[in-house]
């Protein structure tokens, strides 16, 4: 049946495996919870503009913290990440496609399914209200009697899956479907952090699922991991949440600065300066990602040794973090710098990573911690990282690679106008949330006294947060606008750097017609530079018939055995006959897979 | 553990008057100064640091903007090792400056002082128990009562979820865990904060008449209403507090005995010292309320203790605090005012 199943319409969307279509899926996708996200936040912030402010209730601000939190991270910035993986991977090693293609559209419809149960909390007005790191005890049964728990946990499990599934499958395209000549060294930054982000997900991941699973049996099945009353320990949840969680803050963070490191290069006109020195860097960088999880735990009671050594090796980590921000501003210096949207967000990203990195440091004195944690000077901090850092470097790769996928360049002046109000506003937002730590508001209340002197650093926050909004507006008539009016793109618009530019944009759906060989780092520009700076001519892609490219065909079994497992999960939170829906979760699954394996190739 | 001297006490930039009742940088304790100070260093460095990126980056914007018309690329170079090196370095030593100074302050709190007095603080949604094992059996809620200059050690513990329990003024936090219990009903495990009140002539730093205190880790729906209050007195006055903080209530009116047989019905969840609600067994689930006259606030720190807002709280708990365990519609109006007059005048005590 695959053979026959049309090239264009919705079925093709649905059945697609290419690695193109479902970066941009995975874009369209992640840019919807971003706006989800983003109204949550929106909301938050009109509760807290004011003091002793009932627009919200309590209940209704801490499912909104946990709702933002979790939307932020897995569906919002992971996804987004996970769209370039899939777009710009195989292009930028020269390959035809990723490794495993159908398990590529698997892991998109179980994110994209995943995605909607947790977002169903909403619908059946069970929002979890525990925070995005979900602290037992306060999520067993006896405390959140309702589903709304269950909600998160199997939405934070489903999707989780995803990632797994997209991780193995990054690592072994980046391993195994480098053209010929890019050896591991003269692979582009953006596929070095990446590959390094692959391999964080392949070994935290699992954590966070037997945790989950854990919990799972916990509120479904009575048994007590994380209770106290049964014998159960809290403080254990903590550890296997942060063993993921905090290589998840590298997840988040290096696909953004392997991003911004292209981007620099490509608007100085500049090699990346020290490339071997940001590889090795973004490694030492996922090494001891692994090695400083308890920097989170510094005021649960781990006592003074344990807290030493932690803080000792969170420390370490600001070595090599450092060492990227100088070498991103050398990389501009002696460069002739182009100030487009898409470099211009990359610079801000340093400049506001900068800033993220250093009130990091600060919390890595666990007595500094012992005052800051959880207050809002911790808010500010993980928001200057992931939302100055990550998303502005993630804003920065969509101006930028815009053109490759559609073939039509985005607004330029808009696009400044947005990165102007994005800076304005983020900053309005967060910087005054560091004076509100020191003066001691705690995060996530939903009121606050007006006897506090946080009123007015509330007010400015809150009026940062409608000039955001403001731009994000603006960005969603950008991308959606240029699709229409924007200036044609050619193959090459900003005389970049690496393999996605030397076919036309968009590339067509066998990426190469002639797969190509590399002799060294950024090779495509070697091709149109000689080394005194004289332009060559660059080769021409040859023109095949697109029918003699052997390409996967499309397949219907990704998007069923994705219904299936997210429908498993759904039978934990149905209202009743869980176990039935369940069990037909497990069918599906089943005949999804044997579908799946006995399907043409 | 011995580590280089670094006179902490002196190094506190940023203890200005900020006007804030929590603010974290106008410490009034050894503790919170040390913890300042380290602030204090760690934020000039890091201070000095932003600038020398941002300063650079500036430049090298400024400098290497790209000319209108010139459109050759410029010299194609990769890297400078010695640079790389040097800032690799720099850093590693800056971070010594900071590590140092830190785990000094860390060891230097983390034992218990001679002759400190024992306080519990337990968690509860959303209220603080205190209880004060070396004074017979006080057990007070939400308004934390302490001798001035006295080394105090906290056991923080929890009745249900995990909370944390924080002074600011008085320095860090520590999280509130729930525990299991050892046959005698005494918790296994705790958190422990370890300080020296202040004195009392350091109230010029105290914004209103009390030091404020919240818990910061989310803990159910009224999390944010999770307040409480502390009263520092001369040891005097304290000894005296403390024998006063488990009489009997004094029941002078008529109005009052009504509201001590109201008060019969609370006594599943309220205990008040010298009554019958001490021989009901278990766990309390509601904050003992034997000196509740003498409190400033009620509902955990969030409203006045005043007749109004007491009725209020009674007629409705959880329009106070959202999904407070204490349901509505326990008394009728005439017996909010016998039971009020009972809490508010019979339980205030002078001493």
């Amino acid at each position: 049946m695959a053979k026959n199943l049309p090239k264009t319409g919705l079925i093709s969307w649905l059945t697609s495996v290419d690695h193109k279509r479902i970066g941009v899926m995975y874009a369209l996708g992640s840019l919807f919870f971003l706006i989800v996200g983003g109204i949550e936040a929106i909301l938050m912030r009109t509760q807290l503009i004011a003091p002793n402010n009932t627009f919200l209730t309590g209940d209704l601000y801490n499912g909104l913290v946990t709702m933002h939190g979790t939307t932020m991270i897995f569906l919002v910035v992971m996804p987004l990440s996970a769209a370039f993986f899939n777009y710009l991977v195989p292009l930028m090693i020269g390959a035809p496609d990723v490794a495993f293609p159908r398990l590529n559209a698997l892991s998109y419809w179980i994110w994209l399914f995943g995605a909607c149960l947790l977002n169903t909390s909403y619908l059946v007005q069970q929002i979890p209200a525990v925070g995005w790191f979900a602290y037992a005890n306060l999520t067993e049964k006896q405390f959140n009697p309702t589903h709304s728990v269950d909600y998160w946990v199997l939405g934070v499990q489903v999707v989780g899956l995803a990632s797994l599934i997209a991780a193995i499958n990054f690592f072994v395209t980046i391993i195994n479907m480098r053209c010929k000549g890019m050896t591991l060294l003269k692979m582009p930054l953006f596929i070095w952090t990446t590959l390094v982000t692959q391999v964080l997900l392949i070994l935290s991941l699992p954590v966070i699922t037997v945790a989950l699973i854990m919990l799972t049996f916990d509120r479904s099945f009575g048994t007590g991991f994380f209770n106290p009353g049964l014998g159960g320990q809290v403080v254990m949840w903590q550890h296997l949440f942060w063993i993921f969680g905090h290589p998840e803050v590298y997840i988040l963070i290096l696909p953004a600065m392997g991003i911004v490191s292209e981007i620099l290069a490509t608007f100085a006109r500049k090699p990346l300066f020290g490339y071997t020195v940001m590889v090795y860097s973004s490694c030492a960088i996922g090494f001891l990602g692994f090695a400083v999880w308890a920097h989170h735990m510094f005021t649960t009671g781990l006592g003074p040794w344990a807290t030493a050594l932690f803080s000792a090796a969170t420390m370490l980590i600001a070595v090599p973090t450092g060492v990227k921000i100088f070498n991103w501003i050398s990389t501009l210096w002696g460069g002739k710098i182009r100030f487009t949207t898409a470099s211009m967000f990359a610079i801000s990203f340093v400049a506001m990573f900068t800033l993220g990195g250093l009130s990091g440091v600060m919390h890595s004195s666990p007595v500094i911690d012992t005052q800051h944690q959880a207050s809002y000077f911790v808010v500010a901090h993980f928001h200057y990282v992931l939302y100055g850092g990550a998303v502005m470097g993630l804003f920065g790769g969509i101006f930028y690679w815009y053109p490759k996928i559609t073939g039509r360049l985005m607004n330029e002046p808009l696009g400044k106008l947005q990165f102007w109000l994005y800076m304005v506003g983020f900053n309005v937002t967060f910087f005054p949330m560091h004076f509100l730590g020191l003066e001691g508001m705690p995060r996530r209340i939903y009121t606050y006294a007006s006897d506090q002197n946080w009123n007015f650093w509330n007010f400015c926050a809150t009026m940062g947060a409608y000039v955001t909004a403001v731009g994000g507006a603006l960005f969603f008539i950008n991308m959606f606008g240029s699709l229409k009016w924007g200036k044609k793109a050619s193959a090459d618009p900003w005389d970049g750097r690496t393999l996605e530019w030397s076919i036309p944009s968009p590339p067509p759906e066998y990426n190469f017609a002639k797969l190509p060989e590399v002799t060294q780092l950024d090779d495509w520009w070697h091709k149109k530079y000689t080394h005194d700076g004289k332009r060559l001519t660059p080769p021409q892609q040859p023109y095949v018939d697109p029918k003699s490219i052997h390409l996967p065909n499309q397949s219907f079994w990704p998007i069923v055995l994705a219904a299936g497992i997210t429908t498993i999960a759904s039978g934990f939170v149905a209202p009743a006959n869980g176990v039935f829906v369940s069990l037909i979760g497990v069918a599906l699954t089943v005949s999804a897979s044997f579908g799946w394996a006995y399907e043409e190739p | 553990m011995q580590l280089p001297a670094f006179d902490e006490g002196k190094y506190n930039f940023f203890d200005v008057s900020w006007k804030a009742p929590m603010d974290t940088v106008s410490g009034i304790t050894e503790w919170s100064r040390d913890i300042n100070s380290v602030y204090s260093l760690t934020t000039i460095i890091c201070t000095l640091v932003f600038f020398a990126v941002a300063i650079p980056l500036v430049i090298t914007l400024v400098k290497f903007k790209q000319k209108p018309g010139d459109d050759s690329p410029p010299k194609q170079f990769h890297g400078n090792p010695t640079l790389e090196v040097l800032w690799t370095v720099i850093p590693v030593v800056l971070l010594i400056f900071i590590a140092v100074p830190t785990w000094r302050v860390l060891f230097k709190h983390s034992h218990v002082a001679e002759g400190s007095l024992e306080v519990e603080a337990i968690g509860h949604q959303w209220w603080w128990e205190f209880r004060y094992p070396q004074n017979g059996k006080i057990i007070t809620a939400s308004e934390l009562h302490l001798p001035e200059n006295t080394p105090v050690h906290f056991r923080v513990w929890s009745a249900d979820v995990i909370h944390a329990f924080w002074i600011p003024k008085f320095g860090g936090k520590t999280d509130a865990n729930p525990t299991s219990f050892a046959e005698d009903g005494s918790p296994t495990r705790w958190n422990e904060i370890n300080v020296v009140t202040p004195l009392l002539a350091d109230k010029t730093k105290i914004h209103g008449e009390m030091y404020q205190g919240q818990c910061t880790q989310l803990c159910g729906s009224s999390h944010a209403l999770m307040r409480f209050n502390v009263v520092i007195h001369s040891k005097e006055e304290f000894d005296r507090w403390a024998k006063t903080a488990y009489t009997p209530p004094k029941v002078e009116t008529t109005l009052a005995q009504a509201g001590e047989q109201v008060f019969a019905r609370c006594q599943a969840c309220h205990t008040i010292a010298g009554t019958p609600s001490e021989q009901i067994p278990g766990v309390k689930i509601g904050p003992n309320l034997t000196n509740f006259g003498n409190r400033k606030y009620l509902g955990a720190g969030t409203r006045l203790n005043t007749p109004e807002n007491l009725a209020a709280w009674l007629r409705e708990p959880s329009s106070i605090k959202p999904g407070s365990l204490m349901p509505a519609g326990l008394v009728n109006e005439e017996e909010i005012a016998q039971v009020s007059s009972y809490l508010r005048l019979a339980t205030a005590k002078s001493y």
